[in-house]
């Protein structure tokens, strides 16, 4: 995560050399509106917006808890289809994706919004802004996925906010970038809808969702949302057979407990697979969370020990570079397969997507 | 002549009426006995002065100068326990306050506080020895500011301006959440009147003079949840509002009992009056009964049958800003 905030920092610099040049902020009237593609009509010429579970109920020139969506004369509009405000190169491992093409650089994009409101949110000038709010440019699907190409990066990553509040936009970078070979990913919160979410399916290639904790009341009270959607996301990412990892943000005295951990561990060997990597983040303090300490190592041990011994396989550590909960090691012999620093691949062994000593077959999408 | 060279000229005669205008002294002999209430004064029996005027707004909608001076200057005066509104005024904002006039513009023309309203308060303020340059009317932007009718205006006089994404840069955490506030509330402004206009929400259930805060913070979009009951009380209570905020005015030159925030005509009626205290709950408490019964004249159920009755007043009132039971509060005749 603290990569996260150096991402910010560094994004001034970044925009200044890549396609935020010419970043404005959107003035009066600036926003170009673009027909969401998830909603219903109401009586009074309400709209109900239909990308994530808050289900949004808008009258008529107002917005969403998200502040991207506008009800305008009685329709549902986008106000960030094309107005990336964070726009980077990354290593892929930085999602983290750690399990998706090693060593591979993804151009790393976000939009203004979140629909969530979490209290340690790394991006909170982002993401806790309307889109107005923020500098942003216009860069077309199309411009992307250019870009991508441009930069070398095979990868598209809808990250940093929230992709779901930029769904339609995630969706058309998608498809524009397969045409050309390149791939989209999402950094998400997985608080999405059914149907967005099996749209969105058929077009990326991989979903990260932060489980921001697995007790209802913490999660609730941290992120103002509702645990049961984000479990219900995780289960159906397993039924589209989305290549899935879980990144879970330890926070301390928060949602640390053994108990906790393991429950969580066992919802994701049953109910997503014993295979998905797992990756427990160190909390560091940060916007509305500043009167915590930084996560424990040892507590960041703890819990891969604990998610460990309940049957997952692939549990690493995140934010705490050089440690040996970086690597991904053979669940078959135990040998490292894939050796990394911090955000960085530093050693790749893996033949085929397989194991070269004990050929044991590892999950991912490694080509 | 110019439009701001118009309006300084109308402000000042507005000004100069106010202060002279003999009516007004009237409303004094039926003032309500009693310990006045004064800002912050916490009264057990808080005072919400209602004053309607058939005539106030015209066959062709228009809004008549003078009945809007007359009844507006009653209803304050009779808020807040004086002979008269420039007494009031006096009372309640000192010559060298900087005086924000929070209106909200939400719904575009025919569900916005009415700019002569606005102006006719600055005029107020001006009559008490408030200089026009201390005076602001603002809302979140140019843009919902003109589409209700109102004229930018940068200064000399009065400035009538939209806080168009200009926040502080400090995020100020408050109760359950955390907010950019309007610059110019967070750094300039000594105190405040929150005016808005007497209306439905479709969320909280009535959209007042508490609720009005929401346009002066950079993400009001995240606090809806729960009918903005957690959200509605403890950004009131926050010091940048809280410690300034002197009167509170509900405009009911029109008023809309269903459909909002949004403008929906079908709902929207000629009310004809103004409702003014010093207590922001009550007076929030009062213009939810007004709409209830307005609901229940046009065969509406009640908002606690559609699941929104204004719940932030009850925590609002719990949190000590102020009194929503209505059976303590002092309703009087404007």
């Amino acid at each position: 995560m603290s990569g996260r905030r150096e991402f910010v920092g560094r994004l001034a610099a970044s925009c200044a050399g890549c396609a935020l040049a010419g970043a404005r902020a959107a003035g009066e009237g600036g926003l170009d509106p673009t027909p969401a593609r998830w909603f219903r009509t109401l009586p009074d010429g309400w709209v109900e917006c239909g990308v994530c579970p808050r289900v949004c109920r808008i009258s008529e020139d107002e917005r969403g808890t998200c502040g991207t969506r506008e009800n305008r004369k009685g329709r549902l509009y986008t106000l960030v289809h094309s107005r990336p405000c964070s726009l980077a190169i990354d290593p892929v491992e930085k999602k983290p994706f750690f399990h998706v093409l090693p060593g591979a650089t993804a151009l790393s994009l976000a939009t203004a919004g979140c629909n969530l409101d979490c209290k340690c949110c790394q991006n909170w000038e982002i993401a806790q802004a309307r889109p107005e709010q923020v500098p942003s440019t216009t860069l077309t699907p199309a411009d992307v996925v250019m870009m991508a190409k441009r930069k070398g990066a095979p990868l598209v990553a809808c990250t940093y906010t929230e992709p779901v509040v930029f769904s339609e936009y995630v969706l058309d970078i998608a498809v524009a970038g397969r045409a050309v070979g390149v791939r989209t990913v999402m950094v998400s919160n997985g608080y999405v809808q059914e149907q967005p979410l099996a749209e969105l399916c058929r077009e990326i290639a991989a979903y990260k969702v932060d489980l921001k904790g697995f007790d209802p009341v913490f999660f609730k009270q941290h992120t103002g949302g509702e645990l049961k959607y984000v479990l219900d996301t995780l289960r159906r990412l397993r039924k589209h057979g989305t290549w899935t990892e879980i990144v879970a943000l330890i926070i301390p005295t928060q949602n640390d407990s053994e108990a906790e951990i393991r429950a969580l561990a066992r919802f994701v060997r049953d109910e997503v697979g014993p295979e998905t990597p797992l990756h427990f983040t160190r909390f560091h303090p940060y916007y509305r969370l500043q009167n915590l300490p930084s996560t424990p190592v040892a507590t960041l041990e703890r819990c891969r020990n604990a998610a460990m011994a309940e049957g997952l396989r692939f549990v690493y550590l995140g934010n705490v570079p050089g440690h040996p909960g970086e690597n991904t090691c053979c669940p078959g012999c135990g040998k490292v397969l894939i050796r990394r620093y911090g955000m960085a691949m530093a050693e790749n062994r893996l033949k085929g997507g397989a194991c070269p000593d004990c050929h044991r077959t590892i999950p991912g999408l490694w080509t | 002549m110019s439009v701001n060279e118009g309006r300084r000229r109308t402000l000042a005669g507005l000004a100069a009426g106010a202060a002279a205008t003999a009516p007004l002294a009237r409303v004094a002999e039926a003032f309500l006995p009693g310990a006045p209430p004064g800002p912050k004064s916490a009264p057990s029996r808080p005072v919400v002065a209602i004053g309607r005027r058939p005539a106030l707004v015209t066959a062709t909608g228009a809004i008549d100068a003078k009945v809007l001076e007359a009844a507006l200057g009653a209803v304050v005066a009779r808020a807040v326990g004086e002979p008269t509104p420039v007494a009031a005024f006096r009372r309640l904002f000192k010559p060298t306050d900087v005086v924000g006039i929070k209106v909200g513009c939400l719904g575009g023309r025919g569900v916005s506080t009415r700019p002569e309203v606005a102006l006719q308060l600055a005029a107020f303020l001006q009559a008490a020895g408030v200089p026009a340059d201390r005076i602001y009317v603002w809302d979140r932007t140019d843009r919902e500011l003109r589409a209700a009718g109102y004229a930018i205006a940068g200064g000399p006089g009065v400035r009538v301006f939209g806080t168009n994404e200009n926040y502080d840069e400090h995020l100020v955490e408050w109760g359950p959440s955390a907010s950019r506030f309007d610059r110019v509330l967070a750094t300039e402004l000594t105190a405040l009147v929150s005016c808005c206009p007497l209306k439905d929400h479709g969320l909280a259930g009535a959209s007042l003079t508490m609720k009005n805060w929401y346009g002066a913070i950079h993400n009001p979009n995240k606090l809806h949840d729960d009918n903005c009951a957690p959200f509605v009380p403890h950004l009131v209570a926050c010091p940048a509002i809280h410690d300034k905020l002197r009167l509170n005015v509900v405009d009911g030159s029109v008023a809309q009992c269903h459909g909002g925030p949004g403008r929906a005509p079908r709902w929207a009626w000629p009310y004809g009056g103004f409702l003014a205290s010093t207590d922001p709950v009550a007076v929030d408490a009062v213009g939810w009964q007004v709409l209830e019964a307005r609901r229940k004249e046009v065969g509406l159920p009640p908002l606690a049958a559609e699941g929104r009755e204004p719940r932030y007043l009850a925590g609002a009132a719990r949190l000590g800003l102020g009194v929503a039971d209505p059976a303590r509060i002092q309703r009087v005749e404007a």
